[in-house]
């Protein structure tokens, strides 16, 4: 759950960076993409409850899906994200358009941009947290202690994905945006790899 | 639960399609004052002594003038290195079309408009405030001549298709500058927007490591780069152009200082500005890094300070 966190909030600061050229930094981009990152938590945190209740079979292939939709999401935001910022941006403030304040325009680009980039995976990390509750309740901790002990951790790999993507990984010369964004391609992939095969680990079923 | 949740996230994405800037509210002040304001970009302080009205914005390092105007006097360029941007009519005397991206208080534009009352000097400044009180505070009245867009700089640039004889980027907020506004690709797209003998202008701070990277970044992108240094300050100015010939870094080549004050009546003292000139620090700029959208630690580097901040002190 440190890495998923970890992986989370050090994406927002790549993806600011990476909005960057098209829209600028000003207050209206930090508030689609703080908003964006908070609905993707919320749904996130939503869905990954329902996952909990399904049947262990249909769970199983849920956390499969999901896990899938995050890594693929990722992969089209680290490999494909500068060109479909370029359509966005012509699509939503074309150069023609008289208009060169419009907040309206920057706004609709600002919500397709981060809706088709950052919102699908990090919905699918978020959706794994309330899985983790489940997982080690149904080992003997107590639902509250569970609930405390993932979401504490989350917190604290948050805090270390955004000090160490602003303090150490965006200074490094030998990475880079680009190569920043595939790391966190192949770490999502490795990381939910992982946590899918320790939540089908014997023991690890619902409550229900 | 659903029905709370989707409208709550409604009513979060549909304010803020609504949202607006918030319209001007304050008026002309006279008398000696100080005055300081939180806006959404800056922590600004406003003071007037006597005729002088400062602009400052606040930072961690203390604060950093961005503008000053002698409102009695308006013609007069309190800020030393504003006088230094002028060099620019050593290489494109008399232009016709310019683009400053950071408005500050107006300073440049006064003696601007004197001196070349037929030219436009578009301006672009993202913090709306800023632009609120270089009315209401330092005395500045757009005209068809001098509009200013309230907008990222370089989006501006991305979207605004025109060229600029002179495109000057001074977009400092307390000594700090957007990534995105240092980066090759960003000075390629302010390239591209140059007129054919079009001259870019970029005010740098050389007391931080960024300025090398800087330099790095600037030569990568224009053929030729010529900086003028503003004495007791730790301002240079750099001057870039897209062409070749003639070599501008050869101060024969550039335009008579008599005949570029002209304009001016006095206000400006070209042979002080042109002794500014001082060569690239050529090794110091070979062991930096070009900064681009990929790669732009730049509130890093402008946290490293360099030889230089000392020296100027």
């Amino acid at each position: 759950m440190a890495v998923l966190g970890t992986l989370s909030m050090g994406f927002q600061l790549l993806a600011s960076r990476l909005l960057a050229p098209h829209f600028g930094t000003s207050i209206i981009v930090w508030a689609w993409l703080i908003s964006t990152f908070l609905a993707a938590f919320s749904l996130g945190s939503m869905l990954g409850g329902w996952i909990c209740n399904a049947a262990p079979h249909v769970r199983q292939r849920l956390q499969v899906v999901t896990a899938a939709a995050g890594v693929v999401s990722l992969a089209v935001t680290a490999l494909f994200g500068r060109v479909l910022l370029d359509r966005i941006e012509v699509a939503f403030l074309p150069v023609e358009a008289g208009d060169l304040q419009e907040v309206g325009g920057m706004s609709r680009a600002l919500f397709v941009s981060c809706l088709c980039l950052f919102f699908v995976p990090v919905t699918a990390l978020s959706s794994f947290s309330p899985q983790c509750v489940q997982y080690l309740a149904a080992h003997g901790t107590a639902p509250g202690a569970a609930s405390g002990v993932v979401y504490g951790i989350s917190t604290l790999g948050n805090i270390a994905g955004v000090m160490l993507t602003a303090f150490v990984l965006i200074p490094n010369e030998h990475l880079g945006l680009a190569r920043l964004l595939l790391l966190w391609l192949v770490v999502a992939g490795v990381s939910l790899s992982g946590l899918i095969l320790l939540l089908r680990a014997p023991n690890g079923r619902t409550a229900s | 639960m659903k029905l709370a949740c989707f409208v709550l996230l409604s009513v979060l994405f549909g304010s803020c399609l609504a949202a607006e800037t918030a319209p001007p509210a304050t008026a002309p002040r006279k008398g000696s004052y100080t005055e300081t304001y939180d806006t959404l970009y800056n922590s600004l302080t406003v003071q007037r002594e006597g005729s002088i009205v400062e602009l400052r914005a606040r930072s961690r390092r203390g604060e950093f003038l961005e503008s000053a105007v002698d409102l009695d006097d308006p013609l007069r360029l309190i800020v030393p290195y504003s006088r230094s941007v002028f060099a620019a009519e050593f290489f494109l005397p008399n232009p016709k079309r310019v683009l400053m991206i950071g408005l500050g208080g107006a300073g440049i534009h006064r003696l601007f408009v004197a001196a070349h009352p037929e030219a436009l000097i578009q301006s672009v400044e993202l913090d709306a405030k800023v632009f609120e009180l270089c009315r209401t505070r330092l005395g500045f009245q757009p005209t068809t001549n001098t509009p200013v867009a309230v907008m990222d700089g370089r989006m501006f640039i991305k979207r605004n298709r025109e060229q600029w004889d002179w495109l000057i980027l001074d977009a400092f907020r307390g000594g700090y500058v957007s990534p995105h506004l240092k980066t090759a690709e960003f000075y390629r797209e302010c390239a591209a927007r140059l007129s054919e003998r079009g001259v870019f202008v970029s005010n740098l701070h050389e007391t931080t490591a960024l300025y090398y990277s800087d330099l790095k970044t600037i030569t990568s992108v224009f053929p030729q780069v010529v900086l003028f240094h503003v004495p007791g300050t730790g301002n240079v100015v750099a001057f870039a152009v897209n062409y070749r010939t003639p070599v501008i870094s050869d101060d024969s080549t550039w335009s008579a200082d008599a005949e570029v004050a002209k304009p001016f009546a006095g206000r400006l003292n070209f042979s002080l500005i042109r002794n500014g000139i001082r060569p690239l620090p050529t090794k110091e700029i070979a062991t930096a890094k070009v900064l681009t959208d990929d790669f732009a630690p730049v509130e890093f580097l402008n946290s490293v300070r360099t030889n230089n901040a000392a020296k100027d002190r």
